[in-house]
């Protein structure tokens, strides 16, 4: 109740220069809402929403006429609505930070959700705040601001909406840091408020401030220069590219800073070359995306299909860096340039990983490079125009090397630096952001990630008007003749006569090469090298019916898609072990599911990769 | 940071599990299809026939695929050297070539076995090889291919030979419970030898020792009990034999009695529960047959006819025992156990369900009169000694609810009721009403047959709702968004009655209609597929359209496919190369522009002197 008392008099001030309006229209209401799944939620009924909606602005406004805004009981910042849905008001600069789903309307004045601006005009938002994840922060906007009409106006205020929005964020910073004390001191723990539970209701949970993403000094400084170079008048088109460890949060500044574009710009280009964690796609992947819609969730919440995909099959890289920087020059070659182009890049930063990452940023010639670091942890070098001039990469190599032997091959005009003239070489910018909360992903396993975003995926497959969420295995399989598709197995040599046993029930991607599959027989069509081509989706291979000759494959690509394709990618991701193993209600042994498997027995496990570092950094300890 | 506490937490799984897994069976993802695969590929692999462990290999480098980097070493390590012996067999190979290869297997198993024994200090390699059983001579051999003189064909071939076998007897032939051992008597000794040497060393028997000791312990302190009660049983029937008929005498515990009542008493205070697992077990508190023959108890099949009681002379024999161990804890924890046991046995039709659930009804019977205050104190003597408690018990009522319900049977409803009349605080009105619906229709009895009047009146009245109304109702309102397609199925109202007729039909109803998910699913989806259909008109890609009941296939299995290891094989296959993929070769460099290399060679394979000259210009000279 005190966090009110405080709050209040801050937002009579900022009431009080807009004059007429009573309580301050900086007072924003928002409404989460339906606490069903919000992906159904928003495919349903849009015609009742509109018909409920006016009512709710009708019922948020009726606050401020009241006076209630802020509120005239101290505690009363949230009322339940109706049945799942509840109102919340927020005074200007005020946080809500928040674990759970719902989907968020605003209704009044502006919140901003992930550096994206939700204004009353937004439609219904569905927004994801697992525990996997920071936490997201609700923020009330001060004043608002009315949609422009035309483009001229557009600008201007885009123009102003960043003047302020710099404002905001120094602003912002200082009644984080604030609030957090505050809402310690007077909040008790132990109490569950009416509040809490009006929040329950819709699905979320109210936590700390300090489970938020904390944004730090550099981190900003960094957002501003990148949103002035991305809408504000500049030579060329922005590529920006993030580099940096593992678990330094540069997804999270990734779609931090996409929100933030989106809230001037209707579209950012977005690339993904961590074929680790993917933001849109399931893992092994590198894409190139247009996101027009702000990205309120982690990746497993918003799996789509990017207008390009390449599938390399494997979460990790090392072993084959040669195709990988194929596919990424082949996705990178498909990007129009006429939007700002966000990169994000693995974290494997460390050794060859820190050579290929060279070779990436010489490939994709940025003009902004984010370099997240842990200010303690020198994990790698600053990638200063320079460093990247002169280093050697893993395939390429640094100037002064390759200079003479480039001589007389004139008509290479490479992705490469142009050879030769050292000065009109494209000098990036380096912003070194040293993020002060690097918790993002590190509290889940990879690998849960992993199949998190496989299983995020698979839910394509249900249909969204059956209340219930079918087993995979009694959806009805799509099937294909052998000979219409083409098959390659990516990682390991299988033997041609036994590749069945690879393929059956596994994840392929479901490719499109250029060549029609020729077809001799009825048999398989083996390809005799990996392909890089564009991938339209993923699939389970349900079964191999070797006797009529036909792939069964469970997938969720729409038809319109799926006959284009004739090409399985056969990669080294295997299918989330949960889907096998819960299948219900099958009689008899499931394949590939076994409880006689028994770990304890020397050589059952796996190889292990880096005990050797390990074992290397104790012997030093010892020594 | 973060990445290494991430990594560090599975890594420490593996080693603290198998003292877990022992306990409870975990069920996880394999390569293989099934057990047949798995034998197929063990016995390829060790046949010595060089074609079929050549099959066999094929079909490991599909697993390979499978299991991406989670493929276990000992099948990698098994893989890698028969194929040295394969390629030796062939003659293809000259001694040299041959040496490099054993060479490079041998090490890769040596390293990578022993490797994942290391602990954080770094153990010579000789000492970790002693501990899983490799002979030493095999690791100085690593030493040698690694560090010194190239070491000769037969030596390399004795050793592949060497851990070959100590792959079988420790891997193979253990996984999978696996009892396929061929070998003779002293073999077998010699490897169990091995086995117990291995396991005294390898850590996962460290972590498991506490355990053993402690179950050592558990299956010492049983047996004392179970003695102690023997001897309680044999002076009871020497009661019997000697004043004979008069059972009334056992009610007058003999001094003997008394001593073995104490010595109980003892074992009690040490540990309860196995007190209690120990009267449970057969022979005691449920009787073998001969031991009902020799109290002249006529055992019957028919469950109800002894109305949840345990026959007089029975109950009369250990009745002196119990009253003097019923304690409150301990009736607390021989009434769950009970339960537990019941879970255990609850669908078999022999003594044993049905005598633990006449002696949880005897219990609860006596809790209840005691509970009541009616024990009568002028009533005589005997009377009074019968019962099986003395003082008023008041247990942990929640607690046996939930143990009982979770041990459903036949009876459930009965003894959910006598607990739930006897438990206090009381569950409120409607609380207990509904659990004992819920109870009898999970039991399929119908309404509780014994209820009183007061809480089954009305529940005849009603039909009992059950998940398949529910989703009878989503397909009902789903049909009719679908403008009422199939409307006669209105009439399917599952109503359950009492009777097991109306529950075969349903489930038959079920086998021939369809399951009612799936119809959902159905119905809800068949507008979707025939769309889908159409938008796949001309295309290779269909709809499958053979009426298959997918939900009766796991994933990986198709109907009328065995599971015959074989049954994947293919015999005909065609290879398509693609022209205008980057071929590795050209990828040596990034420098060269490969946007133009990649352009389709159109004269056929051959390439023109334009093609040459571009290819040339390509080229870079480190």
């Amino acid at each position: 109740t005190g966090r009110w008392r405080r709050a209040a008099p801050r937002t009579g001030r900022g009431g009080a220069g807009r004059g007429a309006a009573p309580g301050g229209g900086g007072g924003s209401a928002v409404m989460p809402a339906r606490r069903s799944r919000p992906r159904r939620a928003l495919a349903r009924a849009p015609a009742r929403a509109s018909r409920t909606e006016a009512a709710w602005r009708e019922f948020a406004s009726s606050f401020t006429r009241t006076g209630m805004v802020p509120p005239a009981e101290p505690g009363l910042v949230a009322v339940e609505a109706a049945e799942g849905t509840a109102v919340l008001l927020l005074p200007p600069q005020q946080a809500l930070t928040f674990t759970g789903k719902c989907r968020l309307r605003c209704l009044y004045g502006a919140v901003r959700l992930l550096g994206f601006a939700v204004a009353s005009h937004h439609p219904g938002l569905p927004v994801f705040s697992p525990a996997t994840h920071c936490a997201l922060s609700l923020e009330a906007l001060p004043g608002a601001r009315p949609p422009a009409a035309d483009l001229r106006q557009l600008r201007a205020a885009a123009r102003g909406a960043m003047r302020s929005h710099r404002v905001r964020l120094r602003d912002g910073r200082v009644p984080f840091r604030g609030h957090s004390l505050l809402s310690r001191i007077f909040e008790p723990q132990s109490n569950f408020t009416p509040e809490d539970a009006v929040l329950a209701s819709v699905g979320i949970v109210k936590c700390s401030p300090d489970n938020g993403l904390q944004v730090s000094e550099s981190t900003c400084l960094a957002l501003e220069e990148l949103i002035q170079a991305c809408c504000g008048e500049y030579e060329g088109i922005p590529v920006v590219l993030v580099c940096g460890p593992k678990n330094t949060g540069k997804s999270t500044f990734n779609r931090y800073l996409i929100n933030l574009l989106l809230n001037h710009l209707p579209v950012v280009e977005y690339m993904e070359c961590d074929i680790g964690q993917a933001e849109f796609t399931p893992p092994g992947c590198v894409s190139l995306s247009s996101v027009t819609e702000p990205v309120l969730g982690p990746p497993y919440t918003h799996q789509q299909m990017p207008h390009k995909v390449v599938y390399y099959g494997q979460t990790s890289c090392e072993q084959d860096t040669e195709r990988y920087l194929d596919v990424v020059k082949y996705v990178f070659s498909c990007c129009k340039k006429e939007v700002p182009l966000v990169i994000n890049t693995m974290g494997w930063v460390k050794g060859d990983g820190l050579l290929l990452l060279i070779d990436l940023i010489r490939l994709l010639s940025p003009s902004h490079i984010v370099q997240m670091d842990l200010c303690d942890w020198e994990a790698m070098p600053p990638l200063t125009p320079d460093h990247v001039h002169f280093s050697a990469g893993l395939h390429t190599k640094g100037k002064q090397q390759s200079k003479c032997k480039q001589l007389g091959l004139g008509d290479l005009e490479s992705w490469k630096y142009p050879e030769g003239e050292d000065m009109s070489a494209p000098q990036h910018k380096l912003l070194y952001v040293n993020p002060e909360f690097p918790r993002a992903g590190a509290a889940v396993h990879s690998g849960i990630l992993h199949d998190m975003s496989i299983l995020g995926y698979l839910g394509h497959l249900q249909s969204p008007d059956i209340g219930a969420v079918l087993p995979l295995h009694c959806l009805v399989p799509y099937q294909v003749p052998f000979n219409a598709v083409a098959l390659r197995v990516i990682h390991t040599d299988v033997a041609p006569s036994n590749i069945m046993y690879a393929v059956n029930a596994s994840w392929v991607g479901l490719c499109c090469i250029p060549e029609e599959v020729r077809c001799q027989t009825d048999g398989p069509v083996l390809l005799t090298q990996t392909p890089i081509c564009d991938c339209l989706g993923f699939g389970i291979v349900r079964g191999v019916d070797v006797e009529k000759k036909l792939y069964h494959i469970l997938t969720p690509v729409p038809p319109e898609n799926l006959r284009l394709v004739n090409c399985l990618l056969l990669g080294n991701i295997a299918i989330p072990e949960c889907v096998l193993v819960g299948q219900q209600g099958i009689e008899g042994e499931i394949p590939y599911v076994t409880s006689d498997y028994n770990y304890s027995i020397v050589g059952s496990g796996k190889l292990r990769k880096n005990k050797q570092h390990l074992l290397k950094r104790k012997e030093c300890d010892y020594a | 940071m973060a990445a290494r506490a991430g990594t560090a937490s599975p890594r420490g799984r593996p080693s603290a599990s198998p003292a877990r897994r022992r306990l409870k069976p975990l069920r996880t993802v394999v390569a293989w299809r099934g057990r047949a695969e798995w034998d197929q590929v063990m016995v390829g692999l060790y046949c010595g026939d060089s074609r079929l462990q050549q099959g066999a290999l094929d079909r490991v480098s599909a697993w390979k695929s499978r299991y991406g980097s989670k493929m276990p070493l000992a099948v990698d390590c098994t893989a890698e050297l028969i194929r040295c012996k394969v390629l030796d067999s062939s003659g293809r190979l000259k001694s040299h070539e041959l040496i490099l290869s054993y060479g490079l297997a041998l090490v890769r198993f040596v390293n990578l076995i022993t490797e994942r024994k290391q602990k954080t200090v770094r153990l010579p390699l000789r000492q970790l090889a002693r501990e899983v059983g490799i002979p030493v001579w095999v690791v100085d051999l690593r030493h040698e291919l690694t560090h010194g003189k190239l070491p000769r064909l037969a030596l390399c071939r004795k050793g592949c030979d060497v851990v070959l076998d100590w792959l079988r007897k420790m891997y193979w032939n253990r996984q999978l419970g696996n009892n396929l051992c061929e070998k003779d008597e002293d073999e077998k000794q010699e490897q169990e030898e091995v086995e117990a040497n291995a396991e005294l060393n390898s850590d996962a028997w460290v972590i498991q020792t506490p355990q053993h000791a402690a179950c050592q312990k558990h299956k010492e302190f049983h047996e004392k009990v179970r003695d102690v009660l023997i001897s309680y049983k044999n002076e009871q029937f020497r009661v019997m034999e000697t004043v004979s008929k008069s059972r009334e005498l056992w009610f007058d515990s003999s001094s003997e009695v008394d001593w073995i009542l104490a010595q109980i008493k003892d074992l009690m205070q040490e540990n309860r529960v196995a007190v209690a697992e120990a009267l449970l077990s057969d022979g005691f508190l449920i009787p073998k047959m001969d031991c009902l023959k020799m109290l002249n108890i006529k055992y019957e099949a028919n469950k109800e006819v002894w109305q949840f009681k345990i026959p007089p002379i029975f109950y009369c024999f250990w009745q002196p025992l119990l009253s003097g161990l019923l304690s409150r804890n301990f009736t607390q924890i021989l009434i769950e156990k009970m339960f537990m046991e019941l879970r255990e046995c609850s669908d078999s039709s022999e003594l044993r369900p049905q005598f633990l659930i006449n002696w949880i009804s005897e219990l609860l019977t006596g809790i209840a009169k005691v509970n009541a205050g009616k024990k009568k104190q002028l009533c005589n003597k005997q009377e009074s000694v019968k019962e099986l408690f003395l003082h008023k018990v008041p247990l942990q009522w929640i607690r046996v609810t939930d143990s009982c319900l979770q041990a459903p049977c036949w009876a459930t409803p009965h003894l959910l009721q006598m607990i739930l009349t006897i438990m206090r605080p009381r569950l409120s009105r409607s609380s207990r009403k509904n659990l004992l619906y819920l109870a009898s229709i999970y039991t399929e009895g119908g309404p509780p047959p014994l209820s009183s009047p007061g809480l089954s009146s009305d529940s005849s009245e009603q039909p009992i709702y059950t998940i398949e109304s529910l989703q009878w109702r989503a397909r009902q309102e789903n049909q009719v968004k679908n403008q009422g397609q199939i409307v006669e199925k209105e009439e399917n109202v599952p109503e359950r009655d009492n009777g097991v007729e109306e529950v075969e039909e349903e489930e038959e109803e079920m086998v021939t209609e369809t399951n009612p998910l799936e119809g959902l699913g159905h119905s809800g989806t068949m507008v979707a597929i025939a769309e889908k259909r159409a938008a796949l008109q001309g295309s290779a890609w269909q709809i499958t359209a053979d009426e298959v009941r997918w939900k009766d296939f796991p994933l990986g299995k198709l109907p009328g496919q065995t599971d015959d290891p074989d049954g994947l094989m293919l015999d005909n296959y065609s290879m398509m190369s693609l022209l205008d993929q980057p071929v590795r070769e050209e990828w040596k460099s990034l420098n060269t522009n490969s946007a133009e290399l990649n352009i389709p060679v159109t004269g056929g394979l051959l390439w023109t002197q334009n093609d040459f000259y571009k290819i040339k210009s390509g080229l870079q000279l480190f």
